[in-house]
């Protein structure tokens, strides 16, 4: 069966992109939401393998959504990739700190995701 | 300042990249429900795909031969001097449908701009608006032949869901002190 990434973004272009990138490149199953509250309720139920998860967003934003993941059992051991339009240090540390395993930038470059994707789930 | 005008795409690997960006450009384009949401795609495009989120739209005002803001983001264009950033050359390009892209140091102060594009939005070969994307984020150092490509779809599909059935019988020959 083919590992699960739940994608979670508020834009649909993002969630286009990152779903074609996806289709396209890798042999990986997606699954999309489009707030940090709706991705975990998300994660809980469809067991994702890897949650990619922009930052600035509606109703909950990722690193609230990241806490929230780390706190629940079901959710706590997934890996999360957090997508931002910024890159500073600073604003990476506060990635980390809300759990994150990692981060990658925007504009996304579709070979530097498929990378990251496999270093996390393999082929 | 140095300008220069769209270009072909890179190779194979950079192809894929591309055709995964232009896809989800064109579907985001092609499912806009109306003006707002049309709008909104393009932000969300020049935003997730080109890395910029200071940006513009000018449209082509035929009574007075002007551009007009249309829309703005991450900016305020009201001082703004469209045909002064483009100049002459620049202004000729994108009413001729070709992007111009310029690479330059101005901007805020400390700040480096790296570059600009002026992307002509295009209906039935004329140009009815003029898409400004006018910083990048830090992390993206210039654009590429993908975005060029990129530019290209916005100039030709973008129209439509931006100004409607307006935009089709929105021709003109010339601009504002324009002979193209």
């Amino acid at each position: 069966m083919s590992k699960k990434i739940l994608v979670v973004d508020d834009s649909k272009t993002a969630l286009m992109m990152e779903r074609e990138i996806l289709e396209r490149r890798t042999p990986y199953q997606c699954v999309t939401a489009s707030d940090g509250r709706e991705a975990v309720e998300k994660a809980l139920q469809e067991h994702p393998d890897l949650v990619l998860m922009d930052v600035v967003m509606p109703n909950m934003n990722g690193f609230e959504a990241c806490k929230m993941m780390r706190q629940q059992a079901g959710t706590r051991e997934i890996p999360i990739v957090l997508v931002t339009t910024r890159g500073e240090e600073s604003y990476m540390e506060a990635g980390f700190q809300s759990g994150c395993n990692d981060y990658i930038t925007k504009p996304i470059d579709s070979a530097e995701l498929v990378a990251m994707l496999q270093s996390y789930l393999g082929e | 300042m140095k300008s220069e005008n769209n270009h072909a795409p890179g190779g194979s690997a950079e192809h894929v990249v591309t055709d995964a960006r232009l896809a989800a450009a064109q579907k985001r384009l092609a499912e806009s429900q109306g003006q707002e949401d049309a709008i909104d795609g393009l932000r969300e495009i020049v935003a997730n795909l080109l890395g910029s989120e200071e940006l513009g739209l000018f449209r082509l005002d035929r009574r007075t031969e002007t551009f007009q803001v249309f829309w703005s983001f991450g900016i305020d264009l009201e001082e703004y001097d469209l045909l002064r950033a483009l100049g002459d050359a620049g202004l000729q390009s994108v009413m001729r449908g070709e992007c111009h892209v310029e690479r330059t140091n101005g901007g805020r102060s400390g700040e480096t701009a790296k570059a600009q594009a002026f992307v002509p939005i295009r209906v039935a070969n004329q140009t009815v608006a003029i898409l400004a994307i006018l910083r990048l984020l830090p992390q993206k150092m210039a654009f590429d032949g993908s975005d060029m490509e990129l530019f290209k779809l916005l100039s030709h599909q973008a129209a439509r869901p931006l100004f409607g059935r307006s935009a089709e019988s929105h021709k003109v020959t010339e601009g504002p002190g324009i002979e193209v």
